[in-house]
């Protein structure tokens, strides 16, 4: 297949025609859509990083010098609880099944004003929770700018 | 009709047969039919432009199964490589093996071993690979972890405390992105 571009000319002299041979064009385009469809990522998935200890191994972080508070949320059937060192502060649900993600973001909000060098928080779930919760709880609190979010279990942490 | 410019013609009362045939179509008309490939080129065009948009060098990284559906995020982080562990209620797998079942996730801690064994060997395995691969780097100890969302947290501790007796303390669940909001990296 080719393109004819016909300049035309006066008469006697030599038509100048230029034919713009599109087939390798083609060929390149069908590569890249094979190669491209071969090596398409369909599905965009993402991450939500949680920490936990290893067992067995003691802290590497430094301990601080200045005592600071511990903040913990816990997930159990009647809602969320907040734990500020031993302040209990309990969020219960909104109905039988939709947990108050609101009222736990203002807490945590304020928490952060109190304490803006605070950054981490613990999430504790008890063992009936499903994970969409879960994950929520610390969609949550990321939002409220704790950006260290570790993950516990709330029964064989003791609280 | 397309403009030509004049050339030769052959009266019609000369009986030259075989240069008429070849000054003319030999009195039958054109079989051919041109092909209109602009179409063609265009789709061609687009599907390009489309998929390059799309293109990821970093590749698939989760192969999502059929009957697992994930949760929502808002502050969410790009997916990294890591070893891939699929949860649901009947299966555990590491990366697309089948490491344990829905018996084990569901047993009870207090009559046997909460570790996958399986699974910790597994993992033990692929940790030490990385460190002879890649002796001058620090090990990361990064696990995704894909969890059908209706998994109860109970099955996924069990999964967290072998991941964490691996060497594996930095767990990543793989959720479905929403709105872009902080990123946690911040």
């Amino acid at each position: 297949m080719s393109v004819s571009v016909d300049t035309g000319g006066k008469g006697g002299k030599k038509p100048l025609n230029a034919d713009l041979n599109l087939v390798p064009y083609i060929d390149l385009l069908t590569c890249m859509v094979a190669f491209l469809l071969i090596t398409a990522v369909w599905t965009q998935l993402a991450r939500l990083e949680a920490k936990q200890k290893a067992v067995g191994q003691a802290s590497t972080e430094e301990q601080p010098t200045i005592p600071t508070v511990k903040i913990t949320v816990i997930i159990n059937e009647e809602g969320y609880n907040l734990v500020v060192d031993q302040d209990q502060t309990p969020i219960p649900k909104v109905d039988e099944k939709t947990y108050d993600t609101e009222a736990l973001s203002e807490q945590l909000k304020k928490l952060k004003e109190a304490h803006p060098d605070k950054n981490d928080v613990i999430v504790a779930s008890e063992d009936a929770i499903h994970f969409e919760r879960v994950v929520q709880a610390m969609d949550t609190v990321i939002s409220a700018r704790f950006t260290d979010v570790s993950l516990i279990d709330a029964g064989g942490a003791g609280i | 009709m397309p403009i030509r410019a004049p050339h030769s013609h052959l009266f019609s009362s000369i009986n030259l047969h075989v240069i008429s045939g070849k000054l003319g179509h030999g009195g039958r008309r054109a079989v051919y039919e041109a092909l209109n490939l602009v179409a063609y080129i265009d789709m061609m065009t687009m599907l390009v432009i489309f998929l390059l948009m799309s293109f990821s060098a970093t590749g698939e990284i989760v192969f999502v199964q059929k009957n697992l559906v994930l949760p929502d995020a808002l502050n969410w982080s790009e997916l990294d490589r890591a070893p891939v562990v699929s949860i649901t209620k009947d299966v555990v797998t590491l990366d697309g093996r089948q490491v344990a079942t829905g018996d084990d996730l569901n047993a009870d801690p207090a009559t046997g071993d909460s570790k996958l064994t399986e699974l910790h060997e597994n993992l033990v395995t692929l940790k030490n690979n990385y460190k002879l691969l890649h002796p001058n780097e620090d090990f990361l100890g990064s696990v995704v972890l894909q969890c059908d969302k209706q998994v109860e947290f109970k099955a996924l501790k069990k999964v967290m405390y072998t991941a964490a007796l691996a060497g594996y303390a930095n767990v990543n669940f793989a959720v479905q992105p929403k709105v872009k909001g902080a990123a946690a990296a911040e």
